[in-house]
């Protein structure tokens, strides 16, 4: 059962973030784009926390995010965005369907370790 | 480390490729590129073709109308012919203007000038070359945008951006590019990256990116590198210039597009199967004439949701024809 589900479309993003996510104790997942994700996150439901890109093939994160909560009915996990857009808009569709987070890339693991600490409840 | 070299601040500048052969020429034109915000490239009448060949970033070119043992005019033919999209200036030695010149050499060259009147090249460099107005900080800006992507995305390397410029030819650099649209109420277009996937296929290998280094000899994980670059840099150029009330920025997901010419292989970010076509033209009446092949595809590679598909109800009545004028 992982802890937190690393949800973008880029390998070299999935790697950065789930490397430095293991290297401070974490069990990782995977998902390649939002449709992937639910499948992940549904056949998973254990997962605390969700980690996910805006823009992805396929099924973006805002999209995924809204039918977490919606056709998965899960409203325990978290989820935080991890993208390069940072329009108040989207962050305000964002928090409609229940995003915790917000980081504008790049990835800073660093400035971001303690709140995933206390949303995956270590 | 980043640098942004001090010239991103300053007007633009450009390459012209010039193909002389008399060293007071070459002197007087490398001195007009100097004071014009050019880079003069010397090359001779008998390789310039060679060197067009390859030579991407260029701006422009100016060949002497009479050559060691070639006619200018002819070579410049060929030139128009190789590189349709550079203007090519035509030096010459008295005359001034192009109208003796065979109609054909006159729509190839952009103007004529002598030394004794250089001056009179820089209205048409300007037409030609500087015909775009590129804000100094929009400049300044992506220079620092893509300096911050590029230091996020490497480990312990430099990034230096070099003096900005502007290029007419059409060329690719290197085997890998992506495309990512850009798009604003004051701009819209397209965003390219180009490098060769050696150079960055040796820092995967060499653990300085974030890809897997054991995946380096798989060239998805190159083109995965420049495709994270693209998207940081498409998002920052975002949210710097567009207007949170831009009528345009209403959300729309973008994925950059990869092209690796080596492996001939185009990335839209989705596996899923495409819609293609292939389409054959062929001439009934000729038989030896080879046909046209023509692929087609559709890639709904950001959203497709099929079972809201619907198609226009059109009564035959309101069907126009192509080509027809529709009057409202």
């Amino acid at each position: 059962m992982a802890q937190i589900l690393v949800v973008d479309d880029s390998s070299t993003v999935r790697n950065e973030v789930g490397n430095f996510l293991k290297a401070n104790g974490f069990d990782v997942a995977y998902a390649v784009d939002g449709r992937d994700g639910l499948v992940k996150l549904k056949a998973d439901p254990a997962v605390k926390l969700v980690v996910c890109d805006v823009n992805m093939p396929n099924l973006d994160g805002l999209t995924m995010a809204e039918k977490v909560r919606g056709e998965l009915g899960n409203n325990a996990v978290s989820i935080v965005m991890l993208t390069t857009e940072n329009s108040p808009a989207m962050k305000e569709r964002g928090k409609a369907a229940g995003v915790k987070g917000w980081i504008v890339k790049p990835f800073n693991g660093a400035a971001v370790l303690g709140s995933f600490m206390k949303l995956v409840g270590v | 480390m980043s640098h942004i070299l001090p010239a991103a601040d300053s007007a633009l500048s450009s390459k012209l490729l010039v193909v002389e052969s008399d060293p007071g020429a070459v002197n007087a034109i490398r001195s007009f590129c100097n004071d014009h915000g050019l880079t003069g490239l010397r090359v001779g009448g008998d390789n310039v073709l060679q060197v067009l060949a390859s030579n991407v970033d260029l701006g422009g070119v100016t060949i002497a109308e009479k050559l060691d043992g070639i006619d200018g005019v002819s070579l410049g033919l060929r030139i128009r012919a190789l590189r349709p999209e550079l203007p090519i200036f035509l030096r010459r030695d008295a005359r001034v203007g192009l109208d003796d010149l065979p109609e054909r050499a006159r729509e190839a060259f952009a103007t004529a000038y002598t030394l004794d009147d250089i001056a009179a090249l820089k209205p048409e460099i300007d037409r030609c070359i500087f015909g775009m107005v590129y804000p100094n900080r929009l400049v300044r800006g992506i220079a620092e945008i893509t300096a911050q992507a590029l230091e996020c995305q490497f480990k312990g390397l430099d990034v230096t951006i070099k003096s900005p410029y502007v290029v007419r030819d059409r060329l690719i650099f290197g085997e890998l590019f992506t495309l990512i649209p850009i798009e604003s109420s004051w701009c819209r277009g397209y965003m390219m990256l180009q490098t060769e996937e050696g150079s960055l296929q040796r820092l995967i290998a060499e653990g300085r990116t974030y890809a897997d280094e054991a995946e380096a000899a798989d060239f998805r994980s190159v083109n995965m590198v420049l495709g994270e670059i693209t998207n940081l840099v498409w998002g920052a150029f975002k949210n710097r210039y567009r207007a949170e009330d831009d009528s345009a920025a209403l959300y729309l997901s973008q994925v950059p597009i990869v092209v690796n010419h080596a492996h001939r292989y185009i990335s839209f970010g989705s596996t899923d199967p495409q819609l293609c076509f292939r389409c054959v033209l062929t001439d009934p009446t000729d038989p030896e004439l080879p046909p046209v092949v023509i692929h087609q595809r559709f890639v709904f590679n950001l959203n497709w949701s099929p079972e809201d598909f619907r198609e226009n109800e059109v009564s035959v009545d309101n069907l126009v024809a192509c080509g027809d004028l529709e009057m409202f």
